[in-house]
This record gives C-alpha cells, structure tokens and sequence, in this order.
C-alpha cells in the first residue's frame, strides 16, 4: 500500500534535485521530470485497479499535529473519486511535460520550469488524494503557489509581474474561506479527517441547519477563488501569463478543477444545506453564461480559452450546486482533456509575444484539428445533463424550478460555446498571412505526434465510456458521492433505455445555431451599421464586464493609498508623536537641568579659576612654588573635568537618566500604593 | 567530567558564551575575531541538541534544574531549569547566534571585536532570561540584554541610529521599570523570588489586577503590542543586519515567554478577565500591522511591521488560554524568529551591495540574482503563512485555539494573513520581478557560498517544521498543558 505514496513522491523528489542542482541539470530537467510522471501515471492506473477490485484504500503516513483535541494525521484515502482524479492529473502532467520538454528548449529557466512543473504534480496529487482536511488546504495552497512562480516565469514582462501577484492574491482571498471552513469543520465535527467526517454526516449526525450552511459556503468560497468563479474570476485571464503547457496543464485540466472536486469530495456535507447548494447553482449558472459571452468577444486566443474555460467551470459548478455530482466529475474529466489539447495546440502556433488570430498560413492545418474537438466539448455538457440521471436527485432536494433553469443554463451555453470556438475557427482560416510581422518564426509544431495523440486516445476513450457506459460511470462512482436517504443515484431503467438520438437532438441543433450565429457574425463583420445598443453591449463583454477595472479602483488602489496614508497620519504623526513628545518634554527637562549643569559648571571653573588666583596671590605674598604649582594643577584638572563630564555626555544620556528617575518615583509611588 | 557535565549542562551553556567574551579579548586579528566567536555559538548549538535529546518529554516540570544561593538575605537565587515552553526558545536563541556571526562577515567593518562580543553578551543574556526560575536572576538579565542592542544600534546603525537607539532605551527602560515594579509587587506579598512559589501564592484581588497590568504593560512593550510598536521599525531598520536578527529573532520572544510564563501561571483569574479585550487588541494588531507594511517603501521597515503583524498572531494564542493557542503562539514565536530572522539576513546581502533599503532601488533581480530570489520567495511566503510552511503551523494552530472564543476572531485575523500575501507578493513583485530600476540593481551578483551557507540552515528549518512539527509540539505538549490546566482550574473547565 505504502507504495502508492510514490505517486506524489516521484514528482517531489524529482522537483528536489532539480532545485538542488538546477543549475548544473539546465536543460535536460525534463529528462527527469517525464520518467516520474510517467511512473506516477503507471502507479494510478494500478491503484485504479486496486480500488476498483477492492473498494476504497487508506494510507496512514505520519502524525502531522496532536495538540489538545486536535489531532492530525498526514495521510491518504484513495476512493473512487480520488482514483479517476489521480489518473487525469498524473496524466495530463506527463503528456503536458513530454510536450515542453520540446516546447521549453533553450528557455532561460528551462529547470525552473520543470521544478515547478513536477512541484505542482505532487501537490496536486497530494490534494486529491488527501484523508484529512488541513492536508488538503496545506496543498491547496502549495498549488496556488506553483501557480504564482509559473504565471510569473517571464517576470521581466510588467504584465507577468503584476498579473502574478494579482492571480495569488485573489486566490488568498478566496482561501481565508476554504479555512474558515476548515475550522469551522473541526469545531463542528471535533476532527478533520475527511472518510470520519463522510461517516459521520452520513450516518444523520444531527448537525443544525445554519452550521451546515455556514460550513458549505465557506468551503465554496474557496472553491470559488480557485475555479475563478464570479466574481473572483478576474485571475484566470491574467494567468495566461504563464507559458502556454503551464495554461494547459494548469489553468485549465487540473488545478482549477480543485474547486468541483472539493464540492464533490464533501458532497455529503453539502448536500444538508438546500440554501448552500441554491448558491452554488447560482454562482454557478451565472459563471457558465457569463464566461461563454466574454469568451465570444475576446480576440486574444488564449483568453478566449481562458474564459472559455471559466464558463465550464462554471458548468460543473452548476452540476455540483443541484446535485448532479457525478455528471460535474464526468464533465470535468472531458473538459480537462479537451482543454489541454486545445491549449496545447494553440501553443504550436504561438509565439509568446504574439497571441491574435491572424495565424500564418504554416499553422492552418493544426487549427484545422481544432475543430472537431471544439465541437466535443461544446457538446460535452448537454450530454451529461440531458442523459437526465440526476433529475430524481435534486427534485428531492427540494430544486422544483432546477430542471428548468438546468436547461436554459445548458442551452446557453450550449449556443455560445458552440458559437465562440467556431468563431475563432472561421478566424484562423481567413486571415492572410500578409498581416505576420516580419521576423516572426513561427514554431514548427514541436510535439504534435506524441502528446496530441496521447490526449485524443484519451479522449477516445472517454467519449465511449460517455455513449456506452455512462451509466456504468455513475454507479463506479456512487459510492464515493452523497447518497441522501431515499434517493438511488444508480440510474433508472428508463431513463438509461432512452434512444440516444432524441435527448442529444435538442443541444447538437442549439450547437448548431450558434456555428451559424458566428458565421453570420463573421460574414457581416465587414461592414454595415451596428445599433448602438449592440455595440455597447459589445464593449461591455470585451471589457470582461469592468471587473479588473472595479477591482482596482475599489480595492486595490484604495487599500494600497490608504495604507500609505494611514502610516503617515496615524502611525507616524499620532502614536509615535505621543511617544516624541515625553521625548521632547524630556529634553525640555534636561536643557534646563543642562544649564543648571553648565552653571555648577561655572561655579566649578571659578573656583579653579578662583584657585588659580588665590594662588598667585599666594605666590606673591610667600612665593612657595610647590604650593602653587599644586594648587595650580588641581584647579585645572577640576576645570577639564566639569569640561570633559559635559562633553562626555550627549542629550541622549540625560534623557535616560532622566526617564529612568521619573519612572521610578512612578514606580515607587504605584509600589507604596499597593504594598500599603 | 560526564557528571559534572551533565548535572551542570545548563550552567555550562551559558558559561559559554560569557567565557566566549573573555577568550575574546585575547584574540587579535579579523579572521581569528570572527572564527572564534562562531566556534562558541557552534559548541552552544551543539549543547542546545544536546540538551534537546536527553529532554524528558513526559515531564511537564522543569528539568536540568540548577539551584545556588545567590543573595539569600533578600532570598534570590541563582536557579536555571527548563521545561518544554524554555526548551524551545532556548533551541531558537542558540540557533540564530551562528547565523548573525556569519551575517557579520564583511558587513562589519569597524571594532569587529566589540560587535562579536556584543552578539555573545546578547545570546548568554538570552539563555538565563528563557531559563531562569528566580524572578529577579529573569529581571536582571532582561535588563543586560538591552545594553547590547543599543550599542548594536548606536555604533553601527544606519544615518538615524541615534534617534532609534534613544526610542529604543526610551521605550525598553519603561517597559521594564513596569516589570520591576510587578516583579516586587510580587515577590512583597509572596516573600519569594521563586517563580514557581510566586504562581501558587494567593494575592489580594486589588493588587492583582494592578500587579498583572504592570507585568502585561512590560512584556507587551517588548513584544510589542499595538500601541507601543512605534520603536520597532525604527530600531530594526536602523540596527545593522545581526542586530536586526537578533532583535527580531530572539528579544521580542522575552515579550511572549514572559506573558505565559508570568501572567498566566500567576494570575490565572485576570488573565481571563482581560482575555476578551486583548484578544480584540492582538486582532487590532495584526490587521493594522499588516496594513502599515503595506504601506511601506524602506524594505527593513517593512519586515518590522510585519513582525508587528506576527506578534499580534503570538498574543491571540497566548490569550486563547487554551492547549491549541498557546503551543501555537510558541511555535509561531520560533517559526517567526526563523523567517524574520532570514528577512533580515536576507535584505542584509541586498544593503551589503547597494547600501540601499529602498523598494524603488531595486527590481528584475529575478534575472542577475535567481538564487537570491528564490530564497527570498521561499522566506516571504513563510512570513504570511503559506501553508507547508512552518508558520502556517503556528497560525493554524492559534485560529484553533481562538476559534474557542469567537468565531470573528478567526476570520479578522486571516484578514491579517490575506495582508501578509498583499505586502510581501507586492515587495516581491517590485523587488524581484520586472525591469532593474536601477544601473546598480542591473549588475548585482548573486549571493555567494557564505552567504547561502547562512540562509540554508534557515530554509530547512522552514520546511522541516512546516512538514513534520511533531517533535516540537511534542515537547512542549505536557508543559503548556500543565499551565493549561492551572487555568482551566480557575475556570472551572475540564
């Protein structure tokens, strides 16, 4: 069993030596890199096996915390959930590195990335397969940080600086949820081991209505932040800083799948909360709409995708808020495939400064693969929902007007995704290739064989298992999801007897009219009045609905100028003032008693000076010249002393005498106070 | 020899560095200076593990106790011992030592022999404050570490040491003629020096209201808390780069322990009376910590505030007066003397070859110091708490504990961290990432062996504690529950 830890291992140890000895490995990190994915991949598909011959496995590393009541142990608990996860992130990480070992070459920080890269694979690993929930949110976060360094790779480029520190800020903000509702399930359950906690919500633990929903919504404010779910979304765009495989692998197959997969990981918890489940719906659904608009206006390729990619986000969300989880862990599964092959295709035409449409004629014949698999995962979502597995679930969950929303949510989506991925279809083809700058190398398709291949088998497959044993899929799956009393979620015979072609007629004519919607786009775009209304509507939605812009006019520029104002009226001129001014009164004090000093001063000089005298006249009267040589150099010698006893001590040593004498009549008199 | 050895570890610990101070005196030469001064805190460091691995963790009471008559007409004694709260801060005072010596390698130019013995003076100071059981051998050598810090600041300081070093003893000598006079209010009515005599005698309910708040009022300016942070950034941007470490690193931690040595043990009753309000003061610090780092453009200024962020954290555990709070604000105490220690460090190297603390001075040193920038990453993020960090530990572990009393207290305080990502990533950002700003931020060298032989330690420390902090939490467990337990008592708690 023990053996199963490797899977995150691999990568770590491989992330350690080339930190260790990154320099002296530049440029062959991914040598090392790819072996361990690979062996990491190998080792899920065996405990894919394991779990699903032998049910669920547990894994008991070491004791992480045992302070008072809370006691956590580092450890993992590998279920149904957790192993199809497992092959999606060790999967995609291994083509996606095969594919940049090619698509890094020469790259300055060749190692950093597949440090970083390897980095992310452990933890990602680590996340799902997590028994307790501060490990969890422990790796969660190492996540987030993986994903800062990368999005900052090209840190020279001000856009990658700024946009690195945004995307990990926005992240930090959502995070401060997750944790609350880490706590919050620690003082609700009195321990935070994720199979105890399923056990216990599961066996009716009676847990009050408010605490549940609480508890839902903070875990949701974390997964918000992660999936960029509105209105935290804004981060998603921004990182597509980073280079193009870390926008694949990481932005859009797997990290951001964190958040639907920790709503699915807990769906037993979160299902007791009909409020909490009614704001995730909604979050939801308004993601995936909104996502698939912004997506239609943007001309920037990679953040069309970026969007793209929030509005399915979006879509499993919605699956998870009405309790279709099963269907929002299948969508996430194809969509992670998808995704990166499209991003990773998109990165064989792009260079890194140049990101538009107008791709030069070598690259048509990649574009020309996209289409197909755009048109899949345009379809991907109306097949999951229509196959209506799930409507008994959240019409028992108290949903009436769900299904209805379900599908107007699903069809819209259907018409813009379908609409935008055929847009930059069109957009690709029937650019010339006059418009590409002079100089301009485009990349000759580095990896196309192996990894695009890889993913397309993939792929494959999963459409398969979606036509032939979707069913199969959901009832693999069951025993890892919520199960509320008296609901099957095993499908019911009717439903899985449908012919096929009557629920997929509806979405593949909506995807339909959408292609249409944007070749007529297309074709009038050339010319002609667009009412003002439209146009506006337009600028909106390529603005990206003004969130970056609200955000920083709201928050970030007040914050950082009221900080800044704060430190000068309130630190400096107010509570260090105070402080100053027993400073300044001290020095008033201490002139005073200085000149009273200079004055004993004087007085000390004159009677050196007096001494002197005296002993002239003493010389005069009795000339004893021992006498006066004596007296002589003892009047001087006070002289220079009172001189030196004054030079010797600066205003600063008055000061602390001083203070230290008033306080201790303070202390003395405070002393008397309480002693008598 | 092994008897006398082991019977008197303690005592020869902190002979240690005082006999360092004199050997010292008989060296001449720069190299020689610097060698010998590293050797003593190695041979320190050494008898800390030492002490670490013959620790009894089921013991909750103090270990290695050493007692001799000192002043017996006024019944002070020289008395040493450690329980799990000591051992950890001892482990923290004998770890930094090494690294400020190595910090001072080149940056110290003038009367490098005072500064070294200054740095021993500190450390052996340090010792007997974390060790000591007689409340007045506590007072004295709290005191004796003020001295060297103010030389520290006033002869190798920055252009405004003077001012600095003045707010510095301003502050210092307030804050402990309060401690003096708890301290006496204390041992008058008890008839004791003996700490753990004075914890178990009965005061009048009017003296020990007033008694607690001189002792708090003297432990919160050391720490320090809200209102009386204003010397910090002051003296840690002025204090050259081992004075800072120290300063951070260790003398802020006699603010803490001597709130959970002093205040809770003794006045179990007031403690919870005031919890309430200095929970609320502790979240105030954090936030308004946070909020003025964020502020800042001076990158030490920027470090002290944070520190006055992560000691806002080390009073909300200590205030939870529970097992979770307080072994989370001692971990957050040691775990904050590393990373703020090795901001220290590390912005030291950077003023080391541009003599500039200025935000705006640097930028894109991304490319010309990538190994600088990678440690100074590692080290930001632990300074806010990334998780996998040792101060998400510390900070976690703290929100379980005040999550008891109320739950806002838990999310204002993550506000504090969601600060701590803000300032630090923005610092990172204009620092490290970009374009140089500068001609001399352009041609900057990257750090060198010395320099990341003096950091290294600091970063396994920081991932070690945040993977595996089993063994430090297991030995102070059956210490902090014990004082735990004196104040469950009072309330009436399990």
């Amino acid at each position: 069993m023990l053996a199963y830890a490797l899977i995150p291992c691999l990568p770590l140890l491989a992330a350690l030596v080339l930190v260790l000895f990154g320099t002296r490995l530049e440029g062959r990190g991914h040598r090392l890199v790819i072996p361990a994915g690979a062996a990491a991949f190998f080792l899920s598909g065996a405990l894919f096996v394991e779990v699903a011959s032998n049910g669920p496995v547990t894994i008991h590393l070491y004791r992480l915390l045992d302070v008072g009541n809370l006691q956590v142990d580092a450890g993992f608990y590998v279920d149904e959930l957790t192993v199809v996860l497992l092959l999606l992130v060790t999967g995609v990480s291994a083509v996606v590195q095969v594919y940049a070992g090619r698509y890094m070459v020469g790259d300055a920080r060749h190692s950093r990335f597949f440090a970083l890269t390897a980095l992310f694979t452990a933890a990602m690993t680590v996340l799902v397969m997590s028994s307790n929930l501060l490990l969890t949110f422990m790796f969660w976060e190492v996540m987030g940080l993986c994903s800062y360094l990368l999005v900052s790779h090209y840190g020279e480029r001000a856009n990658a600086a700024r946009a690195a520190t945004r995307v990990f800020l926005v992240n930090a903000v959502a995070d401060v949820g997750l944790l609350c509702g880490v706590i919050l399930a620690f003082t609700t359950f009195g321990t935070l081991d994720i199979p105890e906690i399923l056990k216990q919500t599961q066996s009716g633990l009676d847990i009050p209505g408010n605490t549940a929903t609480a508890l839902t919504l903070c875990l949701f404010i974390g997964a918000m932040g992660k999936s960029a779910q509105l209105p935290t979304h804004a981060w998603l765009p921004l990182a597509m800083e980073a280079p193009t495989p870390v926008s694949a692998l990481i932005h859009a197959a797997t990290m951001v799948n964190a958040g639907p997969f920790l709503l699915v990981r807990l769906s037993p918890l979160i299902v007791l909360s009909a409020p909490g489940m009614t704001v995730i719906a909604a979050v939801g659904a308004a993601t995936a709409l909104f996502g698939a608009v912004v997506s239609l206006t943007q001309t920037d390729i990679k953040r069309t995708l970026a969007y793209s990619t929030i509005s399915q986000l979006g879509f499993m969300v919605f699956l998870c808020g009405v309790g279709a989880f099963a269907a929002a862990i299948f969508h996430l599964l194809a969509h992670g495939c998808f995704k990166a092959f499209l991003f990773l295709s998109t990165g064989n035409v792009l260079t890194s400064t140049r990101r538009r449409f107008d791709l030069p004629a070598p690259a048509k014949p990649a574009v020309g693969t996209l289409l197909p698999w755009a048109l899949a995962l345009a379809l991907v979502p109306p097949l999951v929902i229509f196959s209506g597995a799930y409507s008994s679930l959240w019409l028992s969950q108290g949903f009436n007007s769900a299904r209805i929303a379900l599908w107007l949510v699903g069809l819209g989506t259907v018409f813009f995704t379908a609409a935008y991925l055929f847009k930059g279809f069109i957009a690709a083809f029937h650019t010339d290739v006059t418009g590409a700058m002079p100089g301009q190398r485009v990349r000759p398709s580095p990896a196309s064989a192996g990894p695009l291949l890889a993913i397309t088998a993939v792929t494959a497959v999963l459409v398969s298992v979606l036509l032939f044993s979707w069913q199969g899929f959901a009832v693999f799956l069951s025993p890892a999801l919520a199960n509320p009393v008296g609901v099957s979620v095993a499908l019911p015979a009717a439903t899985a007897d449908r012919p096929l072609p009557l629920w997929l007629a509806l979405p593949l004519m909506v995807a339909l009219l959408g292609l249409g919607f944007a070749y007529v786009q297309a074709r009038k775009s050339t010319g002609g009045a667009v009412p003002v209304w439209k146009q506006r509507l337009y600028v909106f939605f390529l603005n990206k609905g003004y969130f970056d812009e609200l955000y920083d006019a709201f928050i970030v520029r007040p914050a950082q100028n009221s900080a800044r104002w704060m430190w000068r009226a309130i630190d400096r001129d107010i509570v260090d003032r105070l402080v100053l001014s027993l400073g300044t009164g001290s020095m008033g004090i201490a002139r005073r008693l200085g000149r009273i000093d200079m004055a004993v001063d004087r007085h000390v000089g004159s009677v050196g000076s007096g001494s002197v005298s005296l002993a002239h006249w003493l010389r005069r009267i009795v000339d004893a010249g021992s006498i006066e040589k004596t007296v002589d150099s003892l009047g001087r010698s006070i002289d220079t002393s009172g001189h030196a006893a004054q030079r010797m001590e600066p205003r600063t040593l008055q000061h602390h005498l001083l203070v230290v004498v008033l306080l201790l009549v303070a202390a003395l008199a405070f002393f008397y106070l309480i002693a008598g | 020899m092994g008897t006398f050895f082991s019977e008197h570890l303690l005592s020869v610990m902190i002979a240690v560095p005082f006999l360092g101070m004199l050997a010292l005196a008989a060296v001449r030469g720069r190299t020689p200076v610097l060698a010998t001064t590293l050797a003593v805190t190695l041979v320190n460091l050494a008898l800390a593990c030492v002490l670490w691995s013959r620790f009894d963790l089921a013991d909750r009471g103090m270990q290695f106790v050493e007692r001799a008559q000192w002043m017996p007409t006024f019944g002070i004694e020289y008395a040493v011992g450690v329980d799990g709260i000591s051992l950890l801060l001892v482990l923290l005072t004998s770890m930094l030592p090494p690294l400020c010596v190595l910090a001072s390698w080149q940056s110290i130019t003038s009367r490098l022999k005072a500064f070294m013995m200054l740095i021993l003076l500190v450390e052996g100071a340090m010792l007997v404050v974390f060790t000591a059981l007689d409340a007045f051998l506590f007072f004295m050598l709290w005191e004796v570490t003020m001295i060297p810090m103010y030389f520290m600041i006033v002869l190798w300081g920055g252009p405004n040491r003077i001012a600095a070093g003045l707010k510095y003893v301003i502050y210092s000598l307030a804050g402990s003629l309060l401690l003096l006079v708890g301290i006496l209010g204390l041992s008058l009515q008890a008839g004791t020096f003996d700490i753990a005599s004075l914890a178990t005698h009965e005061y009048s309910p009017t003296s020990q209201r007033w008694i607690f708040l001189a002792l708090f009022l003297g432990f919160a300016i050391k720490l320090p808390m809200l209102p009386f942070h204003t010397w910090l950034p002051d003296a840690h941007s002025e204090a050259p780069t081992a004075g800072s470490v120290l300063l951070a690193g260790m003398l802020l931690k006699m603010g803490g322990y001597g709130l959970i040595r002093f205040c809770l043990p003794i006045f179990p009753d007031v403690a919870t009376y005031y919890a309430p309000a200095l929970l609320w003061l502790s979240v105030a610090g954090i936030l308004y910590g946070g909020y003025m780092a964020l502020a800042q453009s001076d990158l030490k200024r920027l470090v002290a505030y944070s520190s006055v962020s992560h000691m806002g954290f080390v009073t909300l555990g200590i205030f939870s007066l529970n097992n979770e709070g307080i072994q989370g604000a001692i971990l957050q105490m040691m775990t904050h003397g590393i990373t703020t220690g090795a901001m220290f460090l590390i912005v030291g190297q950077l003023y080391d070859r541009t003599h500039s603390r200025e935000i705006a001075d640097y930028g894109g040193l991304y490319k010309t110091m990538p190994r600088f920038v990678a440690i100074l990453s590692l080290f930001a993020v632990a300074s806010f708490g990334l998780p996998a960090t040792s101060n998400f530990i510390g900070e976690f572990l703290i929100l379980v504990g005040v999550s008891a009393h109320h739950f806002v207290f838990v999310v204002l305080a993550m506000g504090g961290i969601v600060l701590g990502a803000a300032y630090m990533l923005w610092m990172l950002q204009r620092v490290a990432l970009g374009t140089a700003r500068t001609d001399v931020a352009g041609q900057l060298t990257d750090i060198g062996q010395r320099e990341l032989l003096t950091l290294v330690p600091l970063v396994i420390a920081v991932l070690g504690i945040g993977l595996y902090p089993g063994p430090l939490l297991e030995a102070m467990d059956s210490s902090v529950s014990y004082v735990v337990a004196q104040l469950g008592a009072v309330q009436g708690q399990p």
